[in-house]
């Protein structure tokens, strides 16, 4: 039984410093290295610039939309806590089988979460779950998404060609995408194996997913991205959750890689010191 | 009057900061979520590695004991970002660590907020 502690006395503090403290728009800091700013003068680009046409490049990190201060759950704006996704008895029996530790439900010990025990792929949407930036790097005839977590690419074909039909399984998937105007991106993706999580609590899907993501470009500094889940198997009806981001033209994308280190956690989790020894 | 005024200051850090990707890796659940511990202590060894940056630090108890405690911190890109380097922290460093300690009773800290040798809190997040 998965519990949710609500504590209500707290909120209008909470909001209040959650809305001073997290959502700022500080400038970032001098002189960080790899991973971190491109040294140099903060290069916000300024918020009421227009968006311009049929271009996502550049270094995007998941915030509030704009004009709007309020806590990340789970790290989209459309909380799969509060708005869970319809699922079929297929679907929520995996779902029950799901030991997340990101929800905060499970130790290390405990989970069974693919990502955090085995170094599985994120898969497709649930890389954007994960508080990372993400880069986008346009060619003539491909777009592609590079994450921070955990160092993966994804090769978006724009050069007209169809879904395959009958795709091989993949981690990330095989996508196509085009522009449906001139700040409006969409992405299809089909071809998924089943091993991944649709999100960090632990929702499922099949090989019969597919994801289409809408990547509108609000204006030059704000990006949201809004995906839809459609899998017969393991979802009633279609999910769509909801991302925001700001642009970040001052950051590089740095290192991850999942490793002995992370699977060692565990150890460090309760005291150990032999994560890297 | 003041203690409740300090107790309220408390909750509504520890709410606040609650509310941040506080591990963006991992979950929370090892740590006591519920209670805050403030520790000074001095540094031994800062391992500036993914996927969570870990600060040991030697803390002196009551009955003139040593503990060596650790304390994680969120992702090292995360940390460059705000400003922090490898070097930020060094071994004889003073520092005061608040946190979430492990539920066993280990050592372990889950980092809430961490001031250097000059006394002012270090970022913690990327902005």
């Amino acid at each position: 039984m998965r519990t949710r502690v609500i504590v209500p006395t707290v909120a209008a503090a909470f909001a209040l410093a959650a809305s001073a403290t997290l959502f700022s728009q500080a400038a970032p800091a001098q002189g960080a290295r790899g991973g971190g700013a491109r040294g140099g003068a903060p290069a916000q680009p300024a918020a009421s610039a227009p968006a311009p046409a049929k271009d996502l490049t550049g270094v995007w990190m998941m915030r509030n939309p704009p004009g709007k201060n309020g806590p990340w759950t789970n790290f989209t704006y459309t909380d799969p806590m509060k708005n869970p996704p319809s699922m079929t008895d297929w679907g929520l029996a995996q779902f029950k089988l799901a030991k997340d530790s990101n929800g905060g439900n499970y130790t290390l010990d405990e989970t069974n979460d693919p990502v955090l025990t085995k170094c599985y792929p994120p898969g497709v949407p649930r890389v954007y779950f994960h508080p990372y930036p993400f880069e986008v790097i346009q060619t003539p005839k491909q777009t592609l998404l590079v994450y921070e977590y955990d160092h993966w690419m994804r090769r978006v074909h724009t050069d007209g060609r169809a879904l395959p039909t009958d795709p091989d399984p993949l981690w990330m998937g095989t996508s196509v995408g085009r522009w449906v105007d001139d700040h409006n991106f969409q992405v299809e993706t089909v071809g998924f194996n089943e091993k991944t999580w649709l999100d960090r609590l632990g929702h499922a899907h099949s090989d019969q997913l597919k994801v289409t993501e809408n990547f509108r470009r609000i204006d030059s500094n704000h990006l949201e991205l809004d995906i839809k889940m459609e899998d017969p198997k393991a979802l009633a009806k279609p999910w769509v959750t909801t991302f925001y981001y700001e642009n970040r033209p001052q950051w590089e994308l740095g290192e991850i890689s999942c490793s002995g280190d992370y699977l060692d956690w565990t150890q460090v989790e309760k005291g150990g010191r032999d994560y890297k020894r | 009057m003041a203690r409740n005024l300090i107790l309220m200051l408390g909750l509504i850090a520890v709410f606040a900061l609650g509310a941040r990707p506080a591990l963006a890796h991992h979950g929370g659940a090892a740590f006591d979520q519920t209670k805050m511990q403030t520790l000074s202590g001095t540094v031994t060894q800062l391992d500036f590695v993914n996927p969570h940056v870990v600060v040991w630090f030697d803390v002196q108890n009551p009955d003139g004991t040593t503990t060596k405690w650790s304390g994680w911190l969120t992702a090292p890109n995360k940390l460059q970002r705000a400003g922090w380097t490898k070097h930020t922290l060094n071994p004889g460093d003073h520092v005061t660590i608040s946190g979430n300690q492990q539920k066993n009773g280990s050592p372990v800290l889950q980092i809430r907020t961490v001031a250097g040798p000059d006394g002012k809190n270090l970022p913690t997040f990327e902005q």
